[in-house]
């Protein structure tokens, strides 16, 4: 039977495929929010965007820092909030890209 | 640009009865869901509700949300299925439908999206056959595929309990559910309908980690400590060709967030939550929320939250004035309160019920010995349900005015016509004959399986977990409309087993299974 992959280590975030080591490393060197994990490992920047992993990595994080799970908050969410075609955005231009120009720039520019 | 006064992000219960109650005094109300069908997650749902008359107790789940659609549409609703929402930007939503954006100006927005599935990590999770429980439901039950043939489940919550059950009746195993937890945490009626059709529940159990090549084939659990570490060699190594995790729900807030509004964390809610007031008005004016975004709850208290918010929109938009806006609330919050009875906080029978004149307690019932059929009610948990009292036209099952008391019997009126058979969600009443015949003893089962044992059958008959007793003989089989779908199976048993007997299994059960529904 194939255990390859458990053996790499157990997989925290299927979509990027980052392990709870790896997850644990990030904390270790000094990651203390969702965001700043995910900005190290990629973990919850894919397709699923954290929708899976998010919790299990709040848990990993509570434990390794002792930051209380209530503290703890999402990785933050911009538009779009589900994968939507480039060239339907394109089209929208007229409609909404005033709206979007501020919303994504102010987004972006944290 | 599409304009509306009420626009409504989810048509699960709790959007669909916000849309109903802001439209039947007049709003103008457009309901947006990514799914191509109307009703959330009711769709799937093929169980019978809890609850009282006024919750559509009784009805499952899925005619419960066409109701609900359609009553919505001949209000003039309008649902746009499809559409997804994927943003909002200086106060409007941003929508997509067929490739196509459109930007939505809302006076009033409610917020119903619902949860999503909690996951589990543990070696393996990700092979192939490895799949939340709710994602199995959708595959039996929406698209008629069965996820696999071997199942394990993972937690014995109601979700875990209803979809073992549901898998049951579409044709897999289900090998066992596990929890890690020492006690089942949903209804024990649910647990006792996978239990006595042989489904063990291995409490203190966890998974430790899945095996297989393409799919997982294998599943290792172990049991666990209270605090949930593994206790070193308890391991156990079992075939299975899928794992359901039913290890809870999380609230979909992420508009909520990216509204900005102000969110609290509640574990015993699954998470962030926004906070709001009686309106169910966010800290946002005019944003307010429903259902299980606003926590994890239940159906009919999703709805009861969709009427609130409804209402409360359509007030601050002058459709209703507010002393009857203020009654349609309370009568909502009223429901409220009936249907968040803590099971383990509901008031228990006094002394004096116990022993009222002709009225006498479940447990009491199995000492009489009259002739003919009298209902066998095993609801033993105080659970927020009374379809039991309402269907009794001789008044014979009181339930009373608070809803988890537990069904007391009065057994001078009853004639045995089994209409609480079929009336009671949980499956949990039995018709008992223990004089039959000489020999024999007849009980009368409420039967949710294909295909119908036949008049004449010999079944193997089972008890309260699913052992085999002796065997049955099949009395009659009666589907009738009202019980929509349950029929009641009565079989001939020996005497001495008419007290252990409470499932049967057909013998021909592995040849034409198919599910219910």
């Amino acid at each position: 039977m194939d255990n390859s992959k458990n053996e790499q280590g157990k997989l925290v975030c299927r979509c990027e495929e980052v392990t709870e080591e790896e997850v644990r490393q990030a904390i270790k060197d000094g990651a203390k929010t969702l965001r700043e994990i995910k900005m190290i490992t990629r973990a919850g920047m894919g397709l699923c965007q954290g929708r899976s992993c998010s919790k299990i990595i709040s848990l990993i994080l509570a434990e390794e820092t002792g930051i209380s799970i209530d503290k703890i908050e999402p990785a933050g969410y911009r538009p779009p909030l589900r994968p939507i075609a480039i060239s339907a955005l394109a089209k929208a231009k007229k409609k909404i890209g005033k709206k979007l120009k501020y919303k994504f720039s102010s987004a972006y520019n944290e | 640009m599409i304009e509306t006064e009420i626009a409504i992000v989810g048509a699960g219960p709790a959007g669909l009865a916000a849309a109903c109650e802001s439209a039947q005094v007049g709003s103008k109300v457009i309901v947006f869901d990514e799914n191509n069908h109307p009703g959330g997650q009711l769709v799937k749902q093929i169980h019978k509700f809890f609850g009282s008359k006024e919750h559509l107790a009784g009805v499952r789940g899925i005619d419960i949300g066409k109701k609900l659609y359609k009553r919505a549409l001949s209000l003039g609703v309008e649902v746009r299925l499809g559409t997804v929402v994927w943003g909002y930007f200086e106060n409007q939503l941003a929508v997509v439908f067929n490739n196509q954006v459109e930007v939505v100006s809302a006076k009033k927005i409610i917020v119903a999206t619902g949860a999503l599935e909690n996951t589990l990590s543990f070696p393996g999770w990700t092979l192939p056959g490895i799949m939340g429980a709710g994602g199995a439901q959708t595959l039996m039950n929406l698209y008629r595929i069965l996820p696999g043939k071997k199942v394990l489940m993972v937690g014995a919550g109601n979700v875990g309990l209803i979809i073992a059950y549901q898998l049951l009746q579409a044709g897999a195993e289900v090998i066992a559910v596990v929890e890690a937890a020492p006690k089942i945490g949903g209804y024990k009626v649910h647990a006792d309908k996978i239990l006595r059709n042989g489904v063990p529940i291995l409490t203190g159990h966890t998974v430790k980690e899945a095996l297989g090549k393409e799919r997982v084939e294998k599943v290792i659990i172990a049991q666990v400590r209270s605090d949930f570490s593994i206790i070193p060699e308890t391991e156990r190594e079992i075939d299975a060709d899928t794992i359901c995790l039913a290890v809870g729900l999380t609230p979909l807030t992420e508009l909520l967030w990216l509204m900005e509004c102000e969110m609290r964390y509640e574990s015993d809610l699954g998470g962030f939550i926004p906070v709001r007031n009686k309106n169910m008005e966010t800290s946002i004016s005019g944003i307010y929320i429903a259902g299980d975004v606003a926590g994890i709850e239940e159906a009919s208290i999703a709805m009861e939250e969709g009427r609130i918010a409804g209402i409360a929109a359509a007030e601050s938009l002058g459709h209703i004035i507010s002393d009857k806006a203020r009654m349609i609330k309370n009568r909502a919050e009223e429901s409220l309160l009936q249907l968040r009875l803590n099971p383990s906080f509901a008031p228990r029978m006094t002394e004096k019920n116990k022993t009222n004149n002709g009225i006498i307690k479940n447990s009491q019932i199995e000492i009489l010995n009259r002739n003919g059929s009298i209902p066998i009610i095993e609801c033993n948990e105080c659970i927020p349900c009374n379809p039991c009292e309402t269907v009794c036209l001789f008044g014979c099952i009181q339930v009373g005015t608070t809803i988890t008391n537990l069904p007391l019997l009065n057994l001078d009126k009853c004639t045995g016509c089994g209409q609480c058979v079929l009336a009671c969600p949980g499956l949990a009443i039995f018709l008992l004959d223990r004089n039959y015949s000489k020999d024999e003893a007849a009980i009368t089962l409420p039967y949710e399986f294909l295909p119908l044992p036949k008049k004449g059958e010999k079944v193997i008959a089972l008890d309260r977990n699913g052992s085999k007793v002796c065997e049955g003989e099949v009395l009659n089989v009666i589907l009738t409309k009202k019980g929509d779908r349950t029929a009641l199976v009565k079989i001939a048993i020996p005497k001495e087993h008419a007290d252990k007997v409470r499932s049967i299994k057909t013998t021909r059960l592995d040849s034409g299974k198919e599910g219910e529904n």
